[in-house]
């Protein structure tokens, strides 16, 4: 009984445990490569007319990590390179967003007046794909800024919805037990507003990040300046066929998203630190 | 997510940022090698972005360099005959499908016949300049291109107009799959999956000329042959393909097409055209463009590369491009164009080609900007 107890208790530690979280993780990604592979082992045995554009997973691999040594043929650039002018844009238009959505997300939710002044134009862009902005930045900004643009205005609306839902959602038994106490404005502010609007923000922060790196391959497909970057490689490599470098630069928008997210879960510890919150 | 993984994700991040940072860097400090930036920008913008200084130069095929001259905003800096006498651009390429469909032949046969026509009729026209076929020509460019007679006037002397594919022809075209080699765009391997054991087997057999010796025993047909449509693909405004223009026009020529005059119902498989030779080999991907003129280079690099199957079987002009920078630009060599920025229509494109091979005899690298 004991033993038998423990052995189950050893299963169940196994199951909810660390390492089987890691396992399942491995299950995950390496069935994707394995069903992946099986689909273009068939393409590229058949002779299916398909098969240039599912090269093998070690092609692509293959092609990764060349690209940072070797430059792409075709465009002549490098991965590294293309990174750089990704990131940059991203990292760019991100912050504008956060700059302009931040403060404005405060102040929409703090006045009535602001919000209803503010709503129905917001609910009017708002559902807009970035995708649709291209043809107008393209004009209105140019190819150095146009990209940052259209980044900028996917990281918008994410901010903002989230910042001013956070402001609008504080609990008023909170604020009014601060005043009680003798919070004055700029304390009720600093102390009650802002700790409880901080998860809102991250996670409207974190949205945007994401939808950031998906606005990239569209803002890349106008002519770009100031490097090709990620989607531009995208576009070019699949216009000339090269699917394997296709894939791989698909392949870091995904590592490169899952890193600067990472980034922001760890500005967001250091915040809520910083606030006294954990 | 737990602290040390977040750290360790920062961490790799942050490796990744300066490589990618380094690498950049260590791009830029190579300023002892002589570079020319480039940018991909659609042909019907390109003047206007000259205009807006977003890039020095541009190269383009007709009309697009003679519009920037009468324009008054542009001038010529080089012509690409003057990169390669001569030089193939467009041709008349039939999808495998098509081909081997029935009647395929026959049809293609056909086809052929009215495109060497067309071709004739637009080389009478412009050795005869003071003749009514001349004005016809023009009024027919200007509809097309959606551009003044002024320009298309220009422009059609800058375009060698043409249908055999003779030897030089050939041998124009292994030179281009081999600068594709030489930049790794095509390789042995790429070839051999196809096929093909060389560049020049890969030529013979993508180049089939039968068509055009036997043209001339094609007779004229009264009826129409084909009961579905034969859709043509071309690309939006291009002078170079005007061969289609004048075989598909019917109201110059009595209310019959020259395609109806040999028995065939043309229509385009896109109405405008396609905005680049590779979208065009996207399309003849897809099943949906029978016949289609484009550039050779985007039409080998698709077969390769895309398994598009295709075969060209008539030439439509050889030459017909140009480097146009602005009016005002103090620019008068290519190796004046050091450290600018050159707008070229796609990577895939004859002209970034081109462009790339004169740039590399002055010992030029053509990198993105």
């Amino acid at each position: 009984m004991g033993l038998g107890s423990d052995f189950l208790n050893g299963i169940d530690k196994w199951l909810t445990g660390h390492w089987f979280r890691i396992f399942l993780g491995f299950v995950s990604v390496g069935s994707f490569v394995v069903v992946w592979w099986a689909v273009a082992l068939y393409l590229h045995e058949t002779g299916n007319v398909l098969w240039p554009y599912v090269p093998y997973p070690q092609d692509v691999l293959k092609a990764f990590f060349s690209s940072f040594v070797e430059p792409v043929p075709g465009p002549e650039v490098f991965m590294g390179q293309s990174i750089a002018a990704s990131l940059g844009r991203v990292v760019l238009g991100f912050l504008l967003a956060l700059a302009i959505a931040l403060p404005l997300g405060i102040l929409m939710g703090m006045f009535r007046i602001l919000e209803f002044l503010g709503m129905p134009t917001m609910e009017l862009f708002r559902p807009i794909p970035p995708i649709a902005w291209v043809p107008v930045f393209m004009f209105a900004f140019r190819t150095l800024w146009g990209p940052v643009a259209i980044v900028f205005v996917g990281a918008f609306f994410p901010i903002l919805v989230s910042v001013m839902f956070g402001v609008k959602s504080v609990d008023p038994v909170l604020t009014d037990a601060a005043r009680a106490l003798g919070a004055n404005k700029r304390d009720l502010f600093r102390k009650v507003v802002l700790p409880f609007v901080a998860p809102y923000l991250m996670t409207g922060m974190k949205v945007g990040l994401g939808v950031a790196w998906m606005c990239i391959v569209a803002a890349e497909l106008i002519p770009v300046r100031g490097g090709g970057g990620l989607g531009y490689l995208i576009w070019v490599t699949s216009d000339l066929g090269e699917f394997s470098y296709t894939y791989a630069a698909m392949l870091m928008i995904g590592i490169l998203s899952i890193l600067t997210t990472g980034v922001a879960g760890l500005i967001e510890q250091k915040v809520y630190k910083w606030m006294g919150m954990k | 997510m737990e602290k040390k993984t977040i750290v360790l994700v920062a961490i790799v991040a942050a490796i990744i940022v300066i490589a990618g940072v380094a690498a950049a860097f260590l791009m830029g400090k190579g300023e002892s090698r002589k570079v020319v930036y480039y940018v991909n920008v659609k042909p019907n913008l390109m003047e206007s972005w000259l205009e807006a200084n977003e890039s020095d130069a541009y190269i383009a095929w007709e009309p697009f360099d003679s519009a920037a001259v009468v324009d008054g905003t542009g001038k010529i800096l080089m012509w690409t005959n003057e990169i390669m006498p001569h030089h193939p651009c467009c041709v008349v390429v039939v999808a495998k499908g098509f081909l081997e469909s029935d009647q395929g032949a026959n049809l293609t046969l056909r086809l052929v016949a009215a495109h060497i026509k067309a071709t004739e009729w637009i080389l009478d026209a412009l050795a005869h300049k003071s003749e009514a076929n001349y004005t016809l020509l023009v009024n027919m460019a200007a509809d097309f291109t959606k551009r003044s007679s002024a320009v298309v006037t220009e422009a059609l002397d800058h375009v060698e107009y043409g249908y055999t594919m003779n030897a030089s022809f050939r041998d124009s075209l292994e030179q281009f799959t081999q600068m594709y080699m030489d930049d790794a765009l095509i390789t042995n391997e790429s070839l051999n999956s196809r096929g093909y054991d060389s560049v020049a087997d890969f030529i013979d057999s993508y180049v089939n000329g039968t068509y055009i010796d036997d043209a001339g025993t094609v007779g004229l047909f009264a009826t129409i042959l084909n009961p579905t449509p034969i859709r043509l693909g071309y690309l939006v405004g291009d002078l170079h393909q005007m061969a289609q223009v004048v075989a598909r026009n019917t109201s110059a020529f009595g209310g019959v097409s020259m395609f109806e005059d040999y028995g065939l119902d043309v229509t385009p498989a896109l109405e405008g055209g396609y905005a680049a030779g590779g979208d065009e080999m996207t399309a003849f991907g897809l099943g949906e463009v029978d016949v289609g003129y484009l550039g050779a280079p985007p039409a080998i690099i698709n077969h390769i590369n895309k398994n598009v199957d295709t075969v060209i079987v008539a030439q439509a002009n050889s030459e017909g491009s140009a480097i146009v920078v602005s009016a005002s630009s103090d620019v008068q060599s290519l190796d004046d164009l050091v450290g600018r920025t050159v707008a070229t229509p796609s990577v895939s494109s004859i002209q970034h080609l081109l462009l790339k091979v004169a740039l590399e005899r002055r010992g030029i690298e053509l990198v993105k900007g």
